[in-house]
């Protein structure tokens, strides 16, 4: 192990050069992680989701329907278990969508996959269980639903809470919160100042 | 401190150059996130200004990159569906048995599944149907066949007058109408609305007491294509106007099969006169928007252009995606915005209609073959025209069901019932048509039953109703060498005279 670390130290010759050459290489990671609202995504807030675009019509209908106000994207979206599967699956299911979303390859209509079905069905259950404690229905996990042993919450609430119809093209013009600037306000002071 | 070890310089060249593809990535990656950050930020820049009857789609495809691009799209002839799609298909070689139904008509000759917009002239001067001018005369079509071909259509109706354009043959416009269907078509070129630019359209509106004008958006997406994708006739009678086939649609009475037929006879209206039977025909063209108004999607206030033309977003952009076609296609784009099921799945139910719809529409369709067959031995039997008239008549009403299911193509999937409901009706009457033969040819002494003719392929069915087929085919050659190059020079002439203002 001590070995490896000193493979890494660069001679004293190389020193001045090496640093130069990291310092570029996490500057350049720092504005990456700037420009992507990193950070952000360690938060449960729902603006978080539309860091990409292609969710402003989920956050569109969710921001118009009664789950807004006691509901967050990650409520149903995420498991809600224990911290450790909460993390592990965001963490999954975000490097899925910002590949995709990098390489351009969305499709126009976006639907769940079967493992984010499950979290949710697990959701709808855990927050509604009071109320619907004599439902049989309640029961039903998306494993049984997809054996026929059961319908899930949302084959009979289809319009919960995002509405039947959606594709990236619904509600585009809502006035959901935008991205703005990537360069801070006292930058843009600054500079507005030297123009004057 | 000091190191024990010098390192080979192959190692230090190694880790320079990672370095510098990390940096390298790292800084691509970064710049896409900023690209895709401001992208949906648009501001539309147009870069010609166009007049308002611009015919050339690429001119506008200028101001309009994302929209053109996929008209470009309905080039494509690689789809086929079960029974339709983009592809050629020569429907009667599929279906040689319309060679007898369509005998003495155009559509004997040729009957070629069209393709996509794109392609809308060549496919008219290739079909046999509007003949070979300046090679074989008289040449069979009027001017109004160019009605629904092309964007020069509105701007020569602009020029000439509607009336005179309609007035004359068909090669008569040969030159002027070269630019396949495109904007101008369905667009105002100052604001971009829908606009309706066919007079057909606007006048039946009218009679009906309707005014489109008043239409909205959302309606205006499907009435565009009911400018083309409908019934119509070509009047020869309309007061004043004697002797132009002027372009009419049979909407006075209503939309409803039944409705069109009481119009039709109520003015003895004919297309043709039967070949084999005498029986004086109509034509169904391709009521499409009547049969899809009846259907659950359009009462669910779904248009034409939610399906055949969805929205897309590309790059942040919402835009309408022109590659107008099949949404068998595209179930990914179209269907699935509304319904969660699986691709599969959804080809699967519309295929489960289209398969009941077609198999009782081949059924009526053999009727027919024989109630025409049977009805030209009466006549060669000695039968006369007052016993011919009630029978006549049947067969008339009957092939106009069977052409109106036929030729709706998508109406299996935009009302199955509606379709199964004529088709039935049409069974009934195509089965009364052939009661009433058998009882007269028994009276007049012909035998019966009348053995059905050899209609195996297209090839001999073209035969059994008598068609020139080498003759039609070597005329149409010579027409596509001789004619049509001397068309296409004379409009690029023209067109290379007009001036493309940038901005």
């Amino acid at each position: 192990m001590a070995s490896m670390f000193h493979f890494l130290i660069p001679p004293p010759t190389w020193r001045l050069p090496a640093a130069i050459v990291m310092g570029a290489i996490v500057g350049l990671g720092l504005y990456t992680f700037r420009i992507s609202n990193a950070v952000s995504y360690l938060s449960d807030r729902p603006e978080t989701c539309i860091n990409c675009h292609v969710m402003n019509p989920q956050y569109a209908s969710w921001f118009h329907s009664a789950h807004r106000e006691y509901a967050t994207c990650n409520d149903c979206h995420v498991p809600q278990t224990n911290p450790v599967a909460s993390y592990a699956f965001k963490a999954m299911d975000g490097a899925r969508h910002a590949t995709i979303f990098t390489l351009r390859t969305e499709p126009q209509v976006i639907q769940i996959k079967d493992a984010g079905a499950a979290v949710v069905q697990e959701n709808c259950k855990r927050c509604h269980a009071r109320v619907n404690e004599n439902v049989h229905t309640m029961k039903v996990s998306f494993r049984m639903a997809q054996h026929d042993q059961g319908q899930l919450c949302w084959d009979c609430h289809r319009e919960v809470p995002h509405g039947r119809v959606s594709s990236l093209s619904t509600s585009t013009y809502a006035r959901v919160p935008r991205l703005g600037s990537a360069v801070p306000p006292w930058l843009k002071n600054i500079m507005q100042k030297d123009k004057e | 401190m000091e190191t024990t070890k010098k390192r080979s310089p192959w190692i230090n060249w190694t880790i320079f150059l990672i370095t510098v593809v990390v940096v390298f990535v790292l800084g691509m990656l970064a710049s896409t996130i900023a690209e895709r950050r401001v992208e949906t930020e648009y501001i539309y820049t147009p870069r010609v200004q166009l007049t308002q009857w611009e015919p050339r789609n690429e001119v506008w495809g200028e101001n309009f990159p994302a929209e053109y691009t996929s008209f470009m799209n309905t080039r494509d002839t690689s789809f086929r569906s079960k029974y339709n799609g983009n592809a050629t298909i020569d429907m009667l070689e599929v279906d040689p048995r319309m060679v007898v139904l369509w005998a003495g008509y155009g559509f004997s000759k040729d009957y070629t599944q069209a393709r996509g917009h794109y392609y809308a002239i060549t496919d008219m001067n290739n079909t046999l149907r509007v003949g070979a001018p300046g090679i074989d005369e008289p040449e069979p079509m009027p001017a109004t066949c160019w009605t629904c071909k092309s964007p020069d259509v509105p701007r020569l109706m602009n020029k000439v007058g509607i009336t005179e354009f309609y007035a004359g043959k068909w090669s008569r416009w040969g030159e002027e109408i070269v630019n396949p269907i495109g904007c101008a078509d369905c667009h105002d070129s100052k604001t971009m609305d829908l606009r309706i630019s066919r007079p057909a359209l606007i006048e039946a509106f009218e009679r009906q007491g309707k005014d489109i004008t008043q239409a909205t958006h959302q309606e205006m997406r499907s009435l565009v294509c009911a400018q083309c994708h409908v019934e119509y006739y070509f009047n020869k009678d309309l007061p004043g106007k004697e002797g132009v086939q002027y372009l009419t649609f049979p909407w006075d009475k209503g939309m409803q099969v039944e409705d069109m037929i009481a119009y039709y006879d109520e003015i003895g209206f004919s297309d043709w006169t039967h070949k084999i039977s005498k029986t004086p025909m109509l034509k169904a063209q391709h009521p499409g928007y009547e049969t899809w108004i009846t259907g659950t999607h359009a009462k669910r206030g779904v248009t034409c252009a939610d399906c055949h033309m969805p929205f897309m977003s590309k790059g942040g952009q919402k835009y309408t995606d022109h590659h107008i076609q099949s949404p068998l296609n595209n179930i990914a784009n179209s269907c699935q915005v509304c319904h969660r099921e699986s691709a599969e799945k959804l080809t699967e139910f519309v295929y489960d209609k289209m398969d009941k719809v077609i198999t009782q529409r081949d059924e009526l369709e053999k009727m027919l073959v024989r109630a025409h067959v049977e009805a030209g031995h009466a006549w060669e039997f000695g039968a006369t025209q007052k016993q011919m008239d009630p029978i006549q008549k049947f067969i008339r009403h009957a092939q106009f069901r069977w052409d109106y299911a036929a030729a709706s193509h998508g109406a299996a999937f935009h009302n199955s019932i509606e379709i199964l409901r004529i088709i039935s009706a049409g069974m009934q009457e195509a089965q009364q048509a052939r009661v009433e033969l058998a009882a007269l040819l028994t009276t007049i002494g012909a035998p019966y039953p009348v053995p059905y003719p050899d209609i195996e392929t297209k090839a001999k069915a073209q035969q059994y109703v008598g068609l020139p087929m080498e003759k039609l085919h070597a005329d149409k050659q010579q027409f596509l060498k001789q004619m049509v190059p001397q068309w296409e020079e004379a409009a690029s002439r023209r067109e290379e005279a007009w001036e493309v203002v940038y901005y």
